[in-house]
């Protein structure tokens, strides 16, 4: 038999080229499931399951309509679901964007900052992609969330322009070069991934939050609890809790006394804390024994 | 005479006030001994976790803890009598108004102890682990819905 190469050349180009369509199609493809799951490691990171999910034992994750009890009203948490109607459905990179670090719904109306978007915004870009990409992989369901109750001073959500112009500054995370990488990883799931000063700094009476008492400690938290502070103090902070303590506190919610608290905190760990992994435990806990401390009366 | 009449009224005030101690708890008491079993089963599962989780050696005293977790585990479900709702405790009334409820927990919580006892006399770590999360949740599910949080 008479080879022939051209032909032969021509099938190998072929088998190679399909070789490498196929390679580059899987490559994508496990580039986007990869990028999906990070979201849903980060959606528990941020705590967006606490608030977005109902206070019912059959409630769908994510599907919004929990209410929250505020000083400033009650507010009934939207669903992150992709649904079009009553959900984040056709939301783009962009709109996630401006919802979770400016505060700004697609229709540009504004987020009251019971959704912690101050904290939120020093997100990083990649975090928000991956957020975007994992809320958009869900199966949409449609929920319609009663609408937030709130004083007539408040109703009209352009009155947050006011409110963002006076204390809302978002600034994209700064490493501090001084700090390794352990450290700043810390500071990045305390100050703005998993916003514990939502609860954990004190507010004024506008209800932004006291940036000079940072972790201090609330006595008018939500739900009407005393939120202890979280800072180095002996009395009122977590000054007399070792590392140790801290990471076995935010793994199974054991206090160093080896009790079992309820409150709004032990559903961040059972959503959030417990989620995560062992590293981004130490490193809030190496974060949070750096700081100084201070406490709120 | 009067003597007589005396020591009669005095030998039946002691009686009856012995006749009522030994039939019924006083609540305060029964508030107060709660609160101990509840603070020991506290101090046993910190004790318990410092050893588990290495922090501590001594785990020749591993086994000891343990088995007085799920011990007093099954004491829990007597700890919250008729009567006990005032006073000097931070049980919230909803205990009483839901008695159904509350049990099951109660005995999820005594179940979940007696897992984690299990668990440790095989010597199976990660069964233990996993048991001691449950442990865990067992106590912040009663607490959250039942207790009332330091304010």
């Amino acid at each position: 038999m008479v080879a022939r190469p051209g032909l032969r050349a021509e099938s190998r180009l072929f088998t190679a080229l399909l070789l490498w369509l196929i390679a580059a199609s899987c490559l994508a493809a496990s580039a986007a499931s990869e990028q999906i799951e990070r979201g849903r490691y980060l959606v528990h990171a941020g705590g967006c399951i606490s608030c977005h999910t109902a206070d019912r034992p059959d409630a769908i994750p994510l599907a919004g309509g929990r209410r929250l009890e505020t000083p400033f009203g009650i507010f009934y948490a939207p669903n992150l679901r992709p649904d079009r109607k009553t959900g984040t459905g056709g939301w783009t990179d962009r709109d996630f964007d401006a919802a979770l670090r400016q505060g700004r719904a697609p229709d540009g109306s504004l987020y009251y900052p019971v959704f912690p978007y101050p904290a939120y915004a020093g997100m990083s870009d990649r975090d928000v992609s991956a957020i975007a990409a994992y809320l958009r992989s869900l199966t949409p369901v449609h929920n319609p969330v009663p609408p937030h109750e709130l004083p007539w001073y408040l109703r009209w959500r352009q009155v947050m322009l006011g409110w963002n112009l006076l204390w809302f500054d978002p600034q994209p995370f700064q490493a501090d070069q001084r700090r390794d990488a352990e450290w700043n990883r810390g500071a990045y799931l305390v100050r703005h991934l998993g916003h514990c000063g939502e609860c954990h700094t004190p507010r004024n009476v506008l209800g932004a939050r006291d940036h000079s008492r940072e972790l201090a400690g609330n006595p008018d938290g939500p739900d009407n609890e005393n939120i202890p502070g979280i800072r180095q103090d002996r009395e009122g902070g977590i000054g007399q809790w070792t590392i140790d303590d801290i990471l076995l506190f935010l793994e199974v919610g054991m206090l160093p006394d080896g009790d079992f608290a309820g409150s709004s905190m032990s559903e961040v760990i059972d959503d959030n804390t417990s989620q995560l992994t062992a590293a981004d435990r130490r490193a809030i806990a190496v974060y949070l024994q750096s700081l100084a401390p201070l406490h709120s009366p | 005479m009067h003597h007589r009449n005396l020591t009669a009224l005095l030998t039946f005030a002691t009686l009856a006030f012995a006749g009522t101690s030994f039939s019924a708890t006083a609540p305060a008491d029964a508030i107060k001994y709660r609160k101990a079993v509840m603070s020991a089963m506290a101090a046993h599962t910190n004790a318990f976790s410092l050893i588990n989780f290495g922090r501590v050696e001594h785990q020749d005293h591993l086994r000891a803890h343990v088995e007085a977790l799920a011990a007093m585990g099954t004491e829990v479900k007597v700890l919250f009598p008729a009567g006990t709702d005032t006073g000097n405790t931070d049980a919230l009334p909803l205990i009483w108004q839901e008695q159904e409820k509350f049990g099951q927990l109660v005995t999820a919580a005594e179940k979940s102890t007696a897992e984690l006892r299990d668990a440790v006399v095989a010597g199976d770590k990660a069964a233990t682990m996993k048991a001691f999360k449950a442990v865990g949740e067992a106590c912040k599910g009663c607490h959250d819905r039942y207790r009332k949080e330091k304010k």
